[in-house]
């Protein structure tokens, strides 16, 4: 499934932007001006991007949470003002400020994004099962890392669709570490898609580093599923640049990773492949590219402009009691 | 038009009601097809396998279909078969479902109904036999209930049902079988209110689920010494104060009889409550009728832990000495 021109750009722009998000969020931790933990997305932002970006706002989605899903989330279409206000605890946070940064977005299908990992396995089937009844072939992208198939709630997922045929793709952004763990160290396959072989789930690998190889796998996946063919499996092979979060020592088992082991990872980085890419195809010329890195720039500025001009959410303590139940 | 029912037919009956009513209501559990207790017998027959879903033993995949469709806008009834096994999923019952609606800004309702057997007194130990209420009742944004008479359960199940929030709702299984009137008529019990089952004015017992029987019949028996009003909490989240309130100001005594473990549960956190807003009213301590901190034996030895007649009976003597 090749990309036309219009979804390379459209892949290109989100990528730039997710880029601009993630960076913003590093300093703004290191600042003291964000709340909670942020795990820094830099050369794992191009599988998000890739799943996201060419669902249909009804589609379901459960973003990973590396990058906080912000690449996820902007490509799917929400602004992520109200998720910056989230992350800082104002009261126009897409959540009331009451999520941290465990956020969602229901008018988008985005209904949960939870501290306890892999967790969104499972609701995951009930969405497939709502989609596969509803019958208006939406799909669910259920993205998550390689750490998560460490928990019983993924294996239960993939049994039940593979039992049910639900439209769910299992989205794994495998980037080699889980915290400080090796992946090669807690899971016995060279792959972590040869658990869905286990299922009968139909598996892709794919480049983790390349947001258009990504994108086509998304394609390729979203179209099985939207043609009733059952879930599907996609290993995006990734890295990471930075620590697992932002204050943690960055650790390979009990050893620092040492800057050698950085620059090779360098070596690859989505936003230059892109970016070469786009350049030797005649996509885009540098100046666009540029123009689309200043609206990006801008489009970060404002979101954090707006989300800085909210109040602190500090409700009274009777109106946070009457927010626990639904009417 | 009423007729006698045994409970666990008047849950059944809920059950089929709510479901042709509201075609977004669903069962899912393990084994309900076939059938482990009878009150979803036959519903996979008039439902279809749609909406009478069985899963394979995997109760965080089981519970977590529930929850996704949920946030889709259906409104499904997750059974347990056993409700030890909720503990296997409990992360996900009480924090996920419980907490999701307020974490996630009031935007999204979990209209679930969590269901399963429980109690003591058929020698299964502890994973067929634990209590569940109070572990749910300390979890915020979960409602907790609990149907003594074949009545109550039918109108609470579909008072559940129709709730916008995960109602915890476990029944007995030393009731299943036990008789009594249930109208034909379309009738819920509301989520939030006691019902004194037997008026007063020495002694108030608040006694739920099989219990409730056992004070009832305690009351009988002390009928001409000793004055028992017995109260029903029926729902332990949101609890009934002030029918509590009213009826203490009245007796003045007030045991408790929960088949819980002491510790952190709904008879604690009643009398807690009771100090609070009621200690004015008191003329000897609150004394709660509970299982000592024992895990539920197998064997013979549950009549140890077990609330019991004699228990109960002791219990109201003491407050009354």
């Amino acid at each position: 499934m090749s990309l036309n021109k219009s979804q390379m750009v459209t892949l290109f722009t989100n990528l730039v932007r997710t880029n601009e998000y993630d960076l913003t969020m590093y300093g703004r931790m290191m600042a003291g001006k964000l709340l909670g933990f942020y795990h820094p997305g830099e050369g794992g932002i191009a599988p998000g991007v890739g799943a996201c970006s060419f669902l249909n706002k009804d589609d379901f989605f459960s973003p990973h949470h590396r990058a906080h899903g912000m690449g996820h989330m902007l490509s799917k279409g929400i602004d992520l003002k109200t998720y910056l206000a989230e992350h800082t605890g104002k009261q126009g946070g897409c959540c009331a400020g009451r999520s941290s940064f465990h956020a969602s977005y229901p008018a988008f299908n985005q209904f949960m994004y939870s501290g306890f990992i892999g967790y969104n396995f499972t609701p995951a089937t009930g969405w497939g099962w709502a989609a596969k009844r509803a019958g208006k072939q939406q799909v669910v992208m259920m993205c998550s890392g390689d750490g998560s198939y460490g928990q019983d709630r993924a294996h239960e997922g993939m049994l039940m669709a593979s039992n049910w045929r639900p439209p769910i793709i299992f989205w794994c952004e495998n980037n080699g570490l889980a915290i400080h763990a090796r992946t090669d160290d807690m899971h016995p396959a060279e792959h972590i898609s040869s658990l869905a072989q286990g299922f009968d789930i139909p598996v892709e690998i794919v480049d983790g580093q390349d947001v258009f190889a990504c994108a086509e796998a998304a394609l390729r996946a979203i179209e099985h599923c939207r043609n009733g063919k059952g879930p599907f499996f996609v290993e995006c092979k990734t890295t990471r640049f930075r620590e697992h979060d932002i204050g943690t020592p960055d650790l390979i088992e009990d050893k620092p990773r040492t800057e050698e082991m950085i620059n090779e990872l360098k070596q690859r980085d989505p936003m230059v492949i892109a970016t070469e890419r786009v350049l030797a195809e005649g996509i885009l010329t540098q100046n666009e590219i540029d123009r689309i890195k200043d609206a990006a720039a801008n489009e970060v500025a404002d979101a954090w402009a707006w989300a800085d001009a909210q109040p602190k959410a500090e409700p009274c303590e009777e109106a946070l009691l009457a927010a626990v139940y639904a009417p | 038009m009423s007729r006698d029912l045994p409970l666990i037919e008047a849950i059944r009956e809920a059950l089929i009601e709510e479901m042709e009513q509201d075609e977004k209501v669903f069962l899912v559990g393990q084994d309900l097809r076939g059938t482990i207790f009878p009150h979803t017998s036959g519903l996979v027959d008039r439902f279809g396998t749609e909406r009478v879903i069985d899963t394979p033993i995997s109760e965080s995949g089981m519970y977590g279909t529930a929850m996704g469709a949920a946030h889709a806008g259906y409104r499904p009834v997750v059974d347990f078969m056993f409700g030890g096994f909720t503990y296997v999923t409990y992360s996900e019952v009480a924090v996920s479902t419980g907490q999701q609606y307020f974490l996630h800004g009031s935007q999204t309702p979990m209209p679930l109904v969590i269901t399963a057997a429980v109690g003591a007194g058929g020698r299964l130990a502890n994973d067929h036999a634990m209590a569940i209420h109070g572990s749910f009742l300390h979890q915020p944004g979960i409602k907790v209930a609990m149907p003594s008479t074949p009545y109550d359960a039918k109108g609470l199940f579909k008072a559940a049902i129709r709730d916008n929030n995960p109602v915890v709702i476990p029944w007995h299984m030393g009731l299943m079988m036990d008789k009594g009137p249930v109208p034909e008529a379309d009738y819920i019990v509301p989520l939030g209110v006691a019902d004194v089952k037997r008026e007063g004015n020495d002694v108030t017992v608040l006694a739920n689920s099989l219990q409730l029987k056992n004070a009832l019949a305690v009351a009988e028996k002390l009928k001409d010494e000793i004055s028992v009003e017995v109260i029903d909490p029926r729902t332990f989240e949101p609890f009934d104060m002030p029918t509590l309130l009213k009826s203490l100001e009245k007796t003045n005594r007030l045991v408790i009889v929960d088949e819980d473990w002491e510790n952190g549960g709904f008879a604690s956190t009643i009398s807690a409550r009771v100090m609070e807003q009621g200690f004015d009213l008191l003329d000897a301590p609150v004394t709660r009728v509970t299982f000592p901190n024992i895990p539920v034996p197998g064997g013979y030895m549950e009549p140890y832990i077990m609330p019991n007649p004699q228990k109960i009976e002791a219990a109201i003597r003491s407050v009354c000495a």
